[in-house]
């Protein structure tokens, strides 16, 4: 479960102060997709990254299955992230002198699993996004989609239960955005993964249960995508 | 994979990583090459004193007021040491030939200490010996006349001329004892002896035993070790040595500058790359490792070559200056490589401490957002 309680951020850009958020409250329960959506700017990117524990709020707790994520040092906050946490980015941010096996292997890597053991998961969740043929092959090798397909098998490496999105079809054609976004459906209907999913693309919506809509770091509707679209 | 990781990420800026190594392989050979050179240098200087390393020169305690060694302690001598012992009487004499005349030393050696003690450029070495310098001032052969003291001496040989620390040969002449003893009405008193130790490593405990047994109850003779000078010849090399090597350092400086700014370039590029690693689970330490190992492995693949070439280098520079290449590949000289070696590698891995822990201290977000 992730909570935000009265979650505040502020950023200084030169002497003026940027409030990206204020006073956000955000209750998101296991295996639920939702979709955050909002304008450029309008701090869903940065409400993202705060439940992902890449960056701290200024004001308010962020709370990840019971842990006050506040009171972790850098180490545990790692160690979130790589346990807990799958991160699927719009430019891909695969490492590029990496082939698509080893990019998945990485947080493995990083959590010290064995060799052998690495390279069956990364080979299974490459199969699994439809990529088992293209894993000896280097990033720039692969089309727009195939990337995000490894990014996607990458985020699952260490099985995480939080899948965090943002903006994962933007780079994509309307086609590779469908497959990536049916994987990710998949992984939330079948896995039972949490997703959190950051677009301004409003034909995403169909896939999440619930739409937080956001607007100048504050939340302006937050219901189930069925209402929305029976409104609509 | 980390190390595979850090080899790729060298790999992929390949001439930078070229030019880095390149500096480092500069650097050690500079440092090794002049560490093997300052050894050949040292053992060229030793070798003129490996015949007289094993000797004792004991000479009369002139401070205690004595000024010869007499027949009672040479026995002593001969009795105690159980080596080669050479007494040897001197004094200073005018000699003359034709119209020119000069004073110089007149040493009075037995034959067999004689062909111990000196080699024969030319003649045999019975009779009157004359060093080189003499043959070359007075312009003598073999057979010339020459005048000691008012007698007439036939020249029988003449020495050759070297470096000798304790009987200088080379503007002296030699007389048999017996022969010397009638020209100066000589008697058994003698101005040095020189004890010959059979073994290197028993000289200390020879002079030990030398100034016990003499100098027990007053002190009647000094004794001298020749190894000593070999000592202050090591160490006052060791010295040059180390300061050559010091200045051969900068460049290995330099090179650690050039790693220095690589490794901050390579942090400022791969920026962003540091942050998706921190998101997906790198830890600090991590990073740190990963840009360590980088200069890690410049640093040793430079640092392996270059000390490899410095044999090169050792050899070029003594054929240059000593002209003789023979001892570039002594044990001495491993001992330099390896230092360079070391050099090398401690200098590749400080100078990226710096860009590696700038790049370990980014915070993910803004690494991330990076652009």
């Amino acid at each position: 479960m992730i909570e935000l309680i009265d979650v505040y951020k502020v950023y200084k850009v030169g002497l003026h102060e940027v409030v990206a958020l204020r006073g956000i409250n955000l209750r998101i329960e296991n295996g639920e997709f939702v979709a955050i959506m909002g304008p450029s700017g309008s701090g869903k990117s940065t409400l993202l990254y705060l439940i992902g524990c890449l960056d701290k709020p200024t004001k308010g707790k962020v709370v990840i299955d019971g842990c006050d994520t506040s009171k972790l040092g850098d180490r545990e906050l790692t160690e979130l992230r790589r346990d807990k946490i799958g991160f699927i980015f719009q430019q891909y941010y695969l490492i590029p002198t990496l082939t698509a096996l080893e990019n998945v292997e990485l947080p493995m890597v990083f959590k010290g699993i064995p060799k052998a053991e690495r390279i069956k998961r990364a080979e299974k969740l490459l199969e699994i996004v439809g990529l088992g043929d293209k894993k000896d092959r280097k990033p720039k090798e692969l089309s727009g989609g195939e990337q995000q397909r490894v990014a996607i098998a990458r985020a699952l490496a260490n099985r995480p239960t939080i899948l965090l999105c943002d903006e994962p079809t933007g780079n994509l054609d309307t086609k590779s955005g469908k497959v990536v976004m049916d994987i990710i459906k998949k992984l939330n209907v079948e896995e039972g993964v949490t997703v959190v999913l950051v677009t301004h693309d409003p034909s995403l919506k169909v896939y999440a249960d619930r739409v937080v809509s956001i607007r100048d770091g504050v939340i302006y509707a937050d219901r189930a995508s069925l209402e929305k679209s029976e409104e609509g | 994979m980390l190390i595979e990781l850090a080899l790729r990420n060298l790999r992929r800026v390949k001439v930078r990583s070229a030019l880095a190594v390149a500096g480092i392989v500069i650097g050690v050979m500079a440092i090794s090459s002049i560490g093997i050179f300052g050894e050949s240098l040292k053992a060229t200087i030793l070798e003129n004193f490996k015949d007289v390393a094993n000797e004792l020169i004991i000479t009369p305690d002139y401070t205690h007021g004595y000024t010869y060694i007499d027949e009672r302690t040479l026995q002593k001598l001969e009795r105690i040491t159980y080596a080669d012992v050479i007494p040897i009487k001197s004094k200073s004499a005018l000699i003359s030939y034709k119209d020119k005349k000069t004073y110089l030393t007149v040493y009075g050696i037995d034959l067999k200490d004689t062909k111990e003690l000196f080699s024969l450029e030319v003649g045999s070495y019975r009779g009157c010996l004359i060093g080189g310098s003499v043959a070359e001032y007075f312009k003598l052969r073999i057979g010339s006349k020459i005048v000691i003291e008012g007698k007439e001496f036939r020249v029988n040989g003449i020495i050759r001329k070297e470096a000798r620390f304790d009987v200088n040969p080379n503007f002296a002449v030699i007389l048999p004892t017996k022969d010397f003893d009638k020209l100066f009405n000589g008697r058994k008193e003698y101005t040095m002896v020189v004890v010959k130790v059979s073994k290197l490593e028993d000289v200390e405990k020879v002079k030990n035993y030398v100034e016990e047994a003499i100098n027990r109850k007053e002190s009647k003779v000094s004794v001298f070790e020749m190894r000593s000078i070999i000592d202050r010849i090591n160490q006052a090399f060791a010295q040059v040595t180390l300061f050559l090597m010091a200045i051969a350092g900068v460049s290995l400086l330099v090179a650690g500058v050039s790693i220095l700014n690589i490794m901050l370039m390579s942090t400022i590029e791969r920026t962003k790359e540091i942050g998706i690693m921190r998101a997906i689970g790198a830890y600090r330490e991590t990073i740190l490792k990963l840009f360590l190992m980088e200069a890690l492995i410049l640093g040793l693949i430079g640092s392996v070559i270059g000390g490899l070439l410095s044999f090169l280098g050792g050899y070029v520079i003594d054929m240059l200056i000593l002209k003789t290449a023979k001892y570039v590949f002594q044990p001495s000289s491993l001992f330099y490589v390896a230092l360079g070696i070391s050099f090398g590698i401690a200098t590749a891995v400080i100078s990226a401490f710096y860009p590696a822990w700038k790049a370990s201290n980014l915070e993910p977000i803004q690494a991330l957002r990076y652009e």
